[in-house]
């Protein structure tokens, strides 16, 4: 009797969403200390953590429009603009750190307000309309950067990015907290709900009284301050304020999210599943150099897991569909 | 001769047909009804070759004919006119009227599109249109776009066409043209397959009907001598009636009042009142303006002009939120799944999404014990039958789906109730649950109800007045249903006096 409670118990444990990327960095993570010894040490997981913790501000930045039914193009070129705005501020107008990382943040601010206005008022779908707005962020860095970037970053600015406590980067535990803030907010607040909700079912979320229009600004700012944070964590990180930053977050972005279990339909969030998603992402990374692969094809490795982790879901279904009818035919078979 | 032999489709948990065997000559218009669920959709498809049946097959002139897409059964000179085989919006009248053939209209590797016009041409005049080849398909009206399909069928050199509800979105002109084109394609020689809900049509245009109930063949009668009651029967299994509920305890107090409702392309000039524990009924096609109307009242679309009360007071409605949370109006939508439900969240969820800003504590936390606690409540009070609250609300039945959709309204305590179309694609159980519920909720709870339907014999047995809508507009009202019992027939018959 017991012995089946306990079976059980494992069994829905194992059928939680999180669990096949929690399985898969378990794996990883063993295969790669065996191979590797250097893979192991206590210095290599600091910095992959905390590269870990900026993946998880990208791909919240991505899975906030996601979770509505949306995504974010210009996501990037959004934390590329606070990188530029921030280092602007601090080295050419020789403003203080903090005042620099607030005009960082309202960056973000403002480029997802922009982006929520175009899709709601303009009825436009976020596709183009971040692919748009992607194209003018680009522009501003590109003129306002002249290309060049700010290296007189202020000591102070890069001990978050570069400390810990407990042996744990300061740029993780943000991650954790911010990750656990959601997840009581969309579970405990009427916002999240509502917000999860838009994502469901938009037009079934507004015949039931939620201003869904409100919600998809609202994702489409927090898109844009979780860009923005990801940028300025990146100064913070590397000490320079790279008008380059950015360029690469797409894949990440949607990789982390969606490997997180974070549906593109909308609806979903999981904290869990992207805290563990970005880990993934940054040990194969990792993982690939240690173990001298070629790195010039991690690019396709990376695709390669994007690819499984979001086909999984729909193979489970196709073979479930198929056993079931099989099941049902025999049975009408055998009923005449 | 089209023969469908012992064809059975299974779909994960129903068997949509069971053992259906029919045959349809040429020359002949065949009706084919059934209620919702009874199989109609599927068979189609099997005949249109969309789905591919499990067992049987279909016969054309006595040998098997395997269809393994619908562009297979053009092949074999059956066709389908219906909302589901999809049009070309940005393409040319032309290009649609040839788009399965296109490959043939060639010279060297160009398009042929001289030859392509003059085709087209030639068969939008055996439909009558009298409208260029060229024209965009997005121009045209509902009416002119089902006449292109059958165009289109025609220049497939169709010997079988399936016309799947073809007057449900036309006004009595358009479908009197329509009528008058099928009847021609009689004479040519053409089967014409007829699938309808409206018995009056079938009588008066078809030669023979064919009835289908639970995915069941009932049998096949010639339209010549068969009265309406006898082919319902055949449809639902007993005969029709309008079961009587009780009266209801109607107030004086008016609850809701419309004055002259404009809605520039949906409403014109509406005003009626609604008073306390009545259940009024709008009765009307498809776009007659009854749920356009519903949805000016629950500020989901604009009212141009206009005013609308709520118990006596002049009411702001620019949003379901101000419909729900300052005057307790609910609409339970007709489109359960699009609209109503979020189908992949939890039966609980979408039974509180209206009250989740109602039960927060102090710091602003929903409470999810309260949550749990009207959950539960909601679950017995509607009977809604449910593994859990978490299962997901897609995937329960029809009925226990719609009992959510209204259920939800009455958790946020809306005192008001547009109920569309409630029963669509319910179980004939849950129908009748539903209907006792709904009746209950006027009677027990003196809830106003607004009972939105196109079934008539389940708004004789709610309704206790009936507006009756046509083309945007109230046309008449039939009064006194509470004060003594009415036959269904001469409630019926007033009904489609008005609607004439």
């Amino acid at each position: 009797m017991d012995k089946r409670k306990t079976s059980g118990g494992i069994k829905k444990l194992l059928a939680r969403s999180e669990m096949t990327v929690i399985l898969a960095v378990l794996v990883l993570g063993m295969i790669f200390s065996v191979f590797s010894s250097s893979f192991l040490t206590s210095y290599n997981l600091f910095n992959m953590s905390r590269t870990a913790a900026i993946y998880i501000f990208i791909a919240l930045g991505q899975a906030a429009v996601v979770i509505v039914g949306g995504m974010n193009l210009a996501l990037g070129y959004m934390g590329g603009l606070t990188v530029v705005i921030t280092g602007y501020t601090m080295e050419i107008m020789g403003f203080p750190a903090v005042v620099s990382v607030i005009a960082g943040l309202l960056v973000g601010v403002a480029t997802g307000l922009v982006n929520g206005i175009i899709i709601t008022k303009l009825k436009l779908n976020s596709f183009v309309a971040t692919l748009a707005t992607s194209f003018i962020y680009t522009g501003l860095i590109n003129g306002i950067s002249q290309g060049n970037p700010y290296n007189e970053i202020p000591d102070g600015f890069t001990v978050i990015g570069r400390g810990g406590f407990l042996g744990i980067p300061y740029l993780l535990w943000l991650a954790v907290v911010v990750l656990i803030v959601l997840a009581y907010f969309f579970r405990f607040t009427v916002t999240g709900r509502r917000y999860l909700a838009t994502g469901g079912n938009q037009e079934a979320a507004r015949l039931s009284g939620v201003n869904t229009d409100k919600m998809v600004i609202l994702a489409n700012v927090a898109s844009g301050v979780f860009a923005a944070i990801a940028g300025i964590l990146w100064i913070s990180r590397t000490g320079s304020a790279q008008p380059s930053t950015g360029g690469d977050w797409m894949v990440t972005s949607f990789a982390v999210a969606v490997i997180g279990g974070t549906l593109l339909k909308g609806g979903v969030f999981n904290s869990v599943g992207v805290f563990f998603a970005s880990f993934l992402i940054v040990m194969v990374r990792n993982g690939l150099v240690m173990l001298q692969a070629n790195v010039y094809f991690e690019q396709a490795y990376l695709g390669l897991i994007l690819l499984l982790a979001v086909s999984l879901d729909s193979i489970k279904q196709i073979i479930s569909e198929r056993r079931l009818k099989k099941e049902l035919k025999d049975q009408y078979s055998k009923a005449g | 001769m089209l023969e469908l032999k012992n064809i059975s489709k299974i779909f994960p948990g129903v068997k949509a047909l069971d053992d259906v065997s029919l045959s349809f000559q040429k020359g002949e218009i065949h009706a084919l009804m059934g209620e919702n669920g009874a199989g109609k959709s599927t068979l189609i498809k099997i005949i249109t070759g969309i789905y591919h049946p499990d067992m049987g097959g279909v016969y054309l002139d006595g040998k098997k004919v395997e269809m393994r897409s619908y562009r297979d059964a053009v092949e074999h000179e059956i066709s389908m006119v219906s909302q589901e085989i999809q049009i070309i919006p940005d393409a040319t009248v032309a290009e649609n009227i040839v788009l399965d053939r296109i490959d043939k209209f060639r010279k060297g590797i160009r398009v042929d599109w001289k030859a392509i016009n003059q085709t087209a041409k030639v068969y939008l005049d055996m439909v009558g249109l009298s409208i260029s080849p060229e024209e965009k398909i997005q121009h045209l009206t509902a009416a002119q776009k089902q006449l292109i399909q059958i165009a289109k069928a025609l220049s497939a050199q169709a010997q079988y066409i399936l016309l799947d509800e073809p007057t449900s979105s036309l006004t009595t002109y358009e479908s009197n043209n329509l009528i008058r084109l099928v009847k021609d394609l009689k004479k040519k020689g053409v089967g014409v397959i007829f699938v309808s809900h409206k018995i009056e049509e079938v009588l008066d245009l078809c030669d023979v009907v064919s009835v289908l109930r639970d995915g069941k063949y009932v049998g096949t009668k010639s339209c010549k001598g068969i009265t309406r009651q006898e082919i319902v029967k055949m449809m639902i299994g007993r005969e029709e009636e309008a079961e009587h509920m009780g009266f209801l305890d109607i107030g004086d107090e008016v609850v809701l009042e419309v004055k002259h409702a404009v809605a520039y392309g949906k409403t014109r000039d509406i005003s009626f009142q609604l008073k306390k524990g009545e259940i009024l009924g709008f009765y009307g096609l498809v776009g007659s303006g009854r749920t356009e109307l519903a949805r000016v009242i629950t500020g989901i679309d604009k009212l141009d002009s206009g005013e609308v009360l709520v118990r006596g007071q002049k009411a702001h409605i620019h949003s379901v939120q101000d419909s729900m949370e300052k005057y307790r109006i609910g609409y339970v939508t007709e489109n359960r799944k699009e609209e109503g439900l979020i189908l992949d969240f939890s039966v609980g969820d979408n039974l509180t999404i209206t009250v989740w800003s109602q039960i927060l504590d102090k710091f602003r936390k929903i409470q999810t014990s309260e949550e749990k606690k009207i959950v539960s409540f909601m679950v017995d009070k509607m009977k809604v039958k449910t593994p859990t609250a978490e299962t997901k609300v897609g995937s329960l039945s029809g009925g226990n789906q719609q009992k959510v959709s209204i259920g939800k309204w009455l958790a946020a305590n809306c005192d008001i109730l547009i109920i569309d179309e409630p029963t669509v694609g319910v179980d004939v159980g849950a129908k009748k649950y539903i209907h006792e519920l709904i009746c209950s909720l006027a009677k027990e709870e003196g809830k106003s109800i607004i009972l939105i339907s196109s079934d008539m014999p389940e708004m004789i047995t709610l309704a206790r007045r009936i507006l009756v809508f046509k083309d945007q507009k109230v046309v008449g009202e039939i009064d006194g249903l509470n004060d003594k019992e009415h036959s269904y027939e001469e409630v019926s018959m007033e009904i489609g006096k008005l609607m004439a």
